[in-house]
């Protein structure tokens, strides 16, 4: 089902950092939401979770810091359970096994609270509750920055499988628009609090119109600078 | 010159490195790269003779490297401020501690290339973003014109496009200046291209030394091959894919 949520907006401290923005997600879309630090792209995030959830879509998270979604007094078990209860699970019905073998965290004993887990762990736990149900949406902000290289491309690829025919639409979240490439079929571009661009990922990287958009697109990897 | 001669380090009972061997020339950059835990801020730690080699030897220049006065870039941006005196104090302790002075148009010339507003060094360390602490943190370490310069994670705060323009900075004033780098970073694409040379470390043990070129072009197979193999699927090695 489409989703579509319109006039999102956010004013922190009197200065608004979110200009008023509408969006319409199509079922299975993959879109890359990008940017420079504090151009609004978590802060869009943040407002369209809220909305969906109050239209009574149901949207999966992955904050940019599992620390946004672990609460430190409590076990990983009670999170698992926390994921299977809000999703209308029998407890113990999620495929826990198969989603930590896949994100190489099924040596985590789940008895223990989340500082027990090294960063990289928690982070994929996170993305492994996400991965429990069918949402409408997921929104993954920043998901693989706490992750090694090797790790995070594995984990990449883990979405990729695990969304392939679904109609679960993905956000993407970053500034890093060499991963959002190789990941997404649409791009967003933040600036400054607003949506400036949004178009087919090929067309944004071979005809950006924005100078936001430009900045992403000659920075976009490494190896293409002279140096 | 800085010469890591067949290191071992231990912590506790487990053993952080082995047989670490490897050398800078000024003037060169050597990117370490690895996963979480292969032992890569120990490596730093022990450059910098805050951990003692249970064998072997670290030297710069034949003496300890600290009579080198080696410079610094932490990891963690704001846990490497005092948070209670402002940034300009912490910038200049080193320097002060030294003796030296720093010349008003050095620090004004970095922190325009680091594109931080002027007033950021009167600010405390919570009073500023965690990308703005870090870029701070580099100008700490640049700004006392050490020979070497040890980079922990130096552009993990940092958006795409403010890494690219810091990472270029820190490679233009070494072209002036000459200085060693030693850069740990996860991020691959930034190693292939701001390295001389890429170590891979992997539970604590070197599996290869190469060029960023070998590294792209012809990894050793195994975990280097992996890691090549995964900065083409995040889209760090794109273009030279």
């Amino acid at each position: 089902m489409t989703l579509s949520v319109s006039g999102l907006s956010a004013v922190r401290s009197g200065r608004t950092i979110l200009h008023p923005t509408s969006l319409v997600i199509a079922p299975g879309a993959r879109i890359g939401l990008v940017g420079l630090s504090g151009s609004g792209k978590s802060t869009l995030g943040h407002a369209l979770i809220d909305d969906l959830r109050a239209q009574g879509r149901s949207v999966a998270h992955v904050p940019q810091s599992p620390d946004e979604a672990l609460d430190p007094l409590r076990s990983m078990a009670f999170h698992w359970q926390e994921a299977e209860h809000a999703l209308g699970l029998t407890p113990g019905s999620a495929d826990q096994r198969g989603l930590f073998a896949a994100l190489n965290i099924e040596g985590g004993d789940l008895s223990k609270r989340p500082w027990s887990w090294s960063r990289g762990m928690q982070q994929r736990f996170v993305i492994a509750m996400a991965l429990i149900g069918t949402p409408d949406l997921i929104v993954l902000d920043e998901p693989t920055s706490a992750l090694d290289p090797v790790v995070a491309a594995a984990t990449m690829d883990l979405l990729d499988r695990h969304l392939d025919g679904r109609e679960t639409a993905m956000m993407l979240i970053t500034h890093d628009l060499g991963l959002a490439a190789r990941r997404v079929f649409q791009l967003m571009v933040m600036h400054d609090g607003q949506l400036v661009e949004q178009a087919p990922t090929d067309d944004i990287l071979l005809r950006p119109q924005t100078r936001a958009a430009q900045a992403l697109v000659a920075h976009r990897n490494w190896m293409a600078l002279p140096c | 010159m800085l010469r890591v001669n067949q290191v071992w380090v231990k912590r506790g009972a487990a053993v952080a490195l082995q047989d670490i061997s490897l050398s800078l020339e000024p003037g060169r950059t050597l990117a370490v790269v690895g996963e979480s835990g292969a032992g890569k801020s120990t490596l730093i730690a022990a450059i910098l003779g805050l951990l003692r080699p249970s064998h072997g030897e670290i030297t710069w220049a034949g003496a300890p490297v600290r009579a080198c006065r080696p410079a610094l870039v932490m990891q963690e941006p704001r846990s490497a401020f005092n948070p209670v005196l402002s940034l300009r104090r912490s910038v200049m302790e080193p320097i002060v501690a030294s003796g030296g002075t720093i010349p008003a148009d050095r620090l004004c010339h970095l922190c325009d290339g680091l594109e931080l507003p002027p007033d950021i060094l009167d600010r405390r360390p919570t009073e500023v973003s965690i990308g703005q602490a870090q870029r701070v943190g580099i100008l700490r370490a640049l700004v006392a014109s050490a020979p070497l310069v040890l980079f922990d994670e130096p552009l993990s705060a940092l958006d795409a496009v403010t890494q690219k323009h810091t990472a270029r900075l820190i490679s233009d004033l070494q072209c002036e200046e000459g200085f060693a780098a030693l850069i740990v970073t996860h991020d691959l694409g930034y190693a292939a291209a701001h390295g001389d040379e890429i170590a891979v470390l992997k539970s604590g043990r070197i599996e290869e030394i190469a060029t960023p070129e070998q590294f792209v072009l012809t990894p050793k197979p195994g975990y280097c091959e992996q890691l090549r193999d995964a900065a083409l699927a995040l889209g760090a090695l794109e273009a030279a894919a």
